[in-house]
């Protein structure tokens, strides 16, 4: 108990530096920097003028903005939480193989990542290809039309999901399984005594110990799948009617296509308060039995 | 130690083996494709084999001395950005585990914050900053401003939470430093989470491209993505050459993977310690 | 403990050290504003340069330093194998013949154009040569990214120019950047083989829309579909700008900039068009590849594909079985009028960054490579499989002597009955072709016409209204 109260400002602050110099530099003042000409309309050659905040203005009441966070919002959740479930279950079944097996396959589950996203979309496109594609050919078996998997607004959004959760499950699992083998064994066995079933140990020794785990891939899976652009960008081009433009891509266009700047800049610091707020939201919810510092 | 039946057993088999050739389909298509010539690679209906194998793919990119030079570049500055990546990221992490000390909030939520902060947001501004800094076309400019990572660090401090108090405390008794119970006590615990971060880190750098097109011009730092962005042209990408370049590419990383292997992810073995 | 404060201070005089420094560099950052305020006089200065040279003597600017080699950044943005190689040819041949110049070519992908080009202007280290579309030209040279060159290239270079291109370069009474070539965005191509089997004369493809729709219906059948053009908001965006031109006269908004202008029979028709097109079946469901690919009419997918002249390069080295039964015609008209324009044209030029302290030997070197020996743009013709098109007339003189030119019938098509009477495309903000094209997409997908065109019109109002954007298109 004592430990908890001793104060170790020196050792801290020592350790502490490089990562806090490290970010200021590269991530705090570029930041603040962004911040700063946001309020610009930002030119290179020309003299910059205050606007206040009119590029925030232009962003905010541009419905495609708010469709495209909405779209990023849908897409998240259909991402992480499935990404979650079957890692965490494959996670377990990989835990219970013999140890020359289970080595392949931890190496192999990575594979999806060493591949670059661009050509993971490549091979999605084909697999959803309208006349010719996988996914057409197997509904083919039962008798279906073929489908405008990514054209029809219906199935747009879910079709780029599913390359997503492929892409990363590997990692996901990959961390669950170290999750997995850090709980002890002897609580398992306890249980067993105890004539728990595989659920209830589960549900009563697993999911609980993994709490900082799962904290983790849902904080950061979000930010990673609300701020997915290059499937979309490859497969769909934001189509059909922007139902799959996600923020950064919409932010991406932007970019490209405007005179300005400002624009786009703007609706990237917009996108940091709606992830900022949302991983406030699941630290609280997750993380309410430890306080954030803890 | 707990016993499986013979069809639980079996059925684990074929689940894991279903979802890693899954996994492994994308670099078998790569490496195939890889000897298709550019009508077919893109043909449908799909055909997973070439009707007729092409080398010209491989033995062109091959016979590239940018593409092994890009290889050989990339590969280090990984390896580096890799190392950096943990020494920095998992002092900080083993600190908000364990220690307290004054404005511990205010500095969590400082280095915490960082990793909502969208790319796009500071991209040109970061430009602007290590323009500034003179980093331009160095191998710094590469590997520096993505070393500190709230999200790495935020990953290894989760497993720290996990360590068992009762280890440093024993070790406080005795009289160590906290810097010197990083060092000897979390440090050698950490091998496991570290190939995990560490391979995180390789991969991120490895697979970057907007950030390098920006800031190297200097053909003898081009990185491997600049190389195979080559191939993808604004109307037709030659996929042939990609996916043999990306196949090529992988290669690397994959022995890298065979070394690590038996440590991907056991675990801290905090088991092992008692 | 004392040992660690021992450690740690260095670390803390560092931290601190380097927090200064890095205040230090937004400082710098802030001054950059002030900097760029002083930037107007920096893109005065080359024009002052350039007074003495209005006063007749170009060379006097190159006389002042005959010593020093001059070395000069150029970006390129990426296209295919061939362009690359023609530019890395050329511009090693300039620098072996120019030793007071040294140009550094870097060739950037697309997918990083915008990104590495607005970064380096931001941080005042843009190129002093780039390529530029046509569409950003007048943007651009309002913006002051860019130089004027009448003082910098000969006039004689610009009246090579055909008259509807050298419109595209020109901003008030100056010309802001020289064409390399012209591509129309839509052009018609179709299967000889597939008309005859369907009972259609294989020499006459569809001239009017109303044909287009018949055709393509008696052309679809199992495994084949009759008709393709763009399908989805982001390529119909730029793509149907020739057909809005064919249909209305003119594009989306007016010429002040100062509300949209759809609601009429014109736009209607456009509406119309694609809207069955895409609904009575001749088109796939689901698009089979990008609009800018013609992969599936070279694997026999689609009868008719509506793509722009860029294809006749990809059909020539991907699908040469095919070649013998591809015709290829212009995109037929609402009426039948083949001299109405039913393309745009978009393309590529060079231009000497607003910037660049050395101006006149940039300009220089675009006007050797693009407006001197008329050989140098005929390789890269060639290069290119005569798919994209000469935007001068003595280029196109020396190509009818040309062996491989003069006999590519193709070639020939595209120059003669489709450029001459296609038309720039437009420079307002893409926000605005985008609002219209969601509006053609979702009348594609089932909403009526009238109500996609009234809220096409309602977002392109909204979006002028709150980008003040009326009375501010600098072409007028």
């Amino acid at each position: 108990m004592k430990t908890n109260f001793r104060y170790d400002n020196k050792a801290a602050y020592a350790l502490l530096t490089p990562i806090v110099v490290l970010l200021t530099i590269f991530v705090v003042i570029p930041f603040f920097y962004a911040i700063k000409v946001s309020f610009y309309n930002w030119s290179f050659y020309q003299e910059s003028t205050f606007v206040g905040f009119r590029n925030f203005y232009m962003v905010v009441t541009d419905r495609l903005f708010g469709e495209a966070v909405w779209v990023g919002l849908k897409f998240a959740l259909m991402v992480v939480p499935a990404m979650l479930i079957l890692s965490f279950l494959f996670a377990n079944v990989v835990k219970n193989l013999g140890a020359k097996y289970s080595g392949f396959v931890k190496t192999s589950i990575y594979i999806p990542t060493i591949i670059s996203g661009i050509i993971a979309s490549v091979i999605f496109v084909f697999i959803y290809d309208y006349m010719g594609g996988l996914a057409n050919y197997v509904i083919g078996w039962f008798g279906s039309e073929p489908k405008a998997w990514l054209a029809d607004v219906a199935t747009a959004l879910p079709s780029i999901a599913a390359p997503a959760i492929w892409l990363g499950f590997g990692f996901t699992a990959l961390i669950m399984l170290a999750g997995l083998h850090d709980i002890p064994e002897s609580y398992y066995e306890a249980a067993d005594l105890e004539g728990a079933g595989a659920f209830k140990k589960m549900w009563y020794i697993t999911i609980p110990l993994m709490r900082n785990v799962i904290l983790y891939l849902l904080v950061t899976g979000f930010i990673a799948q609300i701020s997915q652009f290059e499937l979309s960008l490859v497969m769909t081009n934001g189509g059909p009617l922007s139902e799959t433009t996600t923020p950064n891509l919409y932010i991406l266009n932007h970019f490209r296509n405007d005179v300005m700047v400002g624009n786009s800049i703007a609706a990237s610091l917009l996108l940091f308060v709606v992830l900022g707020s949302i991983s406030a939201l699941i630290f609280r919810v997750l993380n309410s039995e430890k306080a954030v510092d803890g | 130690m707990r016993t499986q039946s013979l069809v639980q057993k079996s059925a684990l088999t074929v689940i894991a083996g279903v979802v890693t050739l899954l996994a492994l389909f994308p670099l078998l298509w790569v490496v195939i494709a890889g000897f298709k010539g550019q009508a077919e690679v893109l043909a449908t209906p799909f055909r997973f084999f070439p009707k007729e194998w092409l080398v010209a793919n491989y033995t062109d990119i091959l016979g590239d001395a940018a593409f092994l030079k890009s290889m050989g570049v990339t590969f280090g500055g990984a390896l580096l950005f890799a190392a950096l990546s943990l020494i920095v990221n998992s002092m900080a992490a083993y600190v908000f585990a364990r220690l307290e000390f004054r404005f511990k909030s205010i500095m969590w939520v400082y280095v915490i914050m960082t990793m909502f902060i969208p790319g796009m947001a500071i991209m040109l501004t970061s430009f602007i900053v290590v323009d500034k800094l003179g980093m331009l076309d160095t191998l710094a400019v590469l590997v520096l401003p993505g070393v500190a990572s709230a999200g790495h660090m935020f990953f290894i401090r989760q497993f720290y939470l996990n360590i068992p108090m009762a280890l440093e405390e024993a070790a406080l008794i005795d009289g160590a430093g906290r810097i010197k119970i990083f060092t000897s006590v979390f440090v050698p615990m950490s091998f496991p989470v570290f190939v995990i971060v560490g391979i995180g880190s390789y991969l991120g750098y490895w697979n970057s491209f907007i950030w390098p097109t920006m800031t190297i011009t200097n053909p003898n730092l081009y990185q491997i993505m600049q190389y195979l962005y080559n191939f993808r042209a604004e109307r037709v990408t030659e996929l042939g050459l990609l996916m043999a370049g990306s196949a090529l590419a992988a290669i690397p990383t994959i022995v890298l993977f065979l070394i690590f292997q038996k440590y991907i992810i056991s675990g801290i073995k905090i088991s092992g310690l008692k | 403990m004392k040992e660690n404060w021992g450690k740690s201070k260095p670390w803390s005089i560092m931290l601190s050290a380097l927090i200064i420094m890095a205040l230090a560099v937004t400082g710098c950052g802030g001054n950059n504003d002030k900097g760029s305020s002083a930037s107007p006089s920096a893109s005065v200065s080359p024009s002052e340069s350039s007074t003495p040279s209005e006063s007749g003597e170009p060379a006097e600017s190159e006389s002042n330093a005959p010593a020093e080699k001059v070395k000069l950044e150029f970006w390129a943005q990426k296209f295919e194998e061939s362009t690359d190689a023609w530019f890395k040819k050329w511009t090693d041949e300039f620098n072996k013949t120019h030793e007071n110049i040294e140009i550094k070519l870097t060739i950037v992908p697309g997918d990083a154009w915008a990104q590495k080009m607005k970064a380096a202007q931001a941080a005042g280290k843009a190129p002093d040569i780039k390529t530029i579309s046509y569409g950003n030209i007048a943007n651009g040279a309002k913006m002051g990214e860019i130089l004027p060159l009448n003082d910098l290239i000969d006039a004689t270079a610009f009246d090579d120019l055909y008259d509807n291109v050298k419109e595209f370069v020109t901003v008030g009474d100056k010309y802001y950047a020289y064409p390399k070539l012209v591509e129309p965005s839509a052009v018609l191509f179709y299967r000889k083989d597939m008309f005859k089997e369907a009972g259609l004369d294989p020499e006459k493809p569809p001239t009017t829309w109303a044909e287009v729709l018949e055709y393509g219906k008696k052309l679809t059948k199992k495994g084949v579909f009759g008709f393709s053009i763009a399908q989805n908001a982001a390529d119909l965006g730029w793509s149907s700008w020739g057909l809005q031109y064919n249909a209305a006269g003119h594009l989306a908004i007016t010429d002040d900039w100062s509300k949209a202008d759809i609601n009429n029979d014109g736009y209607k028709s456009v509406f119309n068009f694609y809207q069955q097109a895409y609904q009575s079946g001749i088109m796939p469901k689901q698009q089979l590849a990008g609009y800018t690919d013609i992969k599936p009419f070279g694997e026999g997918k689609l009868a008719m594909q509506v793509i722009g002249s860029w294809a006749i390069g990809q059909l020539r080295n991907s699908y040469k079985n095919i070649l013998d039964n591809v015709g290829i015609a212009p995109m037929a008209s609402i009426d039948g009028d083949q001299t109405k324009p039913t393309a745009t044209l978009g393309g590529w030029t060079l231009a000497v960054d607003g910037k660049s302290e050395h101006a006149q030997e940039a300009a220089s070197y675009i006007s050797y490579l693009l407006a001197g020996d008329p050989n140098i743009m005929i390789d890269f013709f060639k290069g290119s499989q005569f798919s994209k098109f000469s935007a001068r007339k003595s280029v196109d003189e020396a190509m009818k002597v040309d062996v491989d030119a003069s006999k590519d019938t193709w070639r020939a098509l595209v120059a003669e009955k489709v450029i001459p009477y296609a038309k720039a495309e437009p420079i307002y903000p893409w926000d605005i072709s985008f609002a219209l094209s969601t509006g053609i997409e979702s009348a594609m997908r089932g909403t009526s016409v009238d109500k996609a065109i009234a809220k096409a019109e309602k977002d392109i109002n909204d979006f002028i209204t709150k980008s003040k954007l009326a009375g501010t298109n600098p072409k007028s």
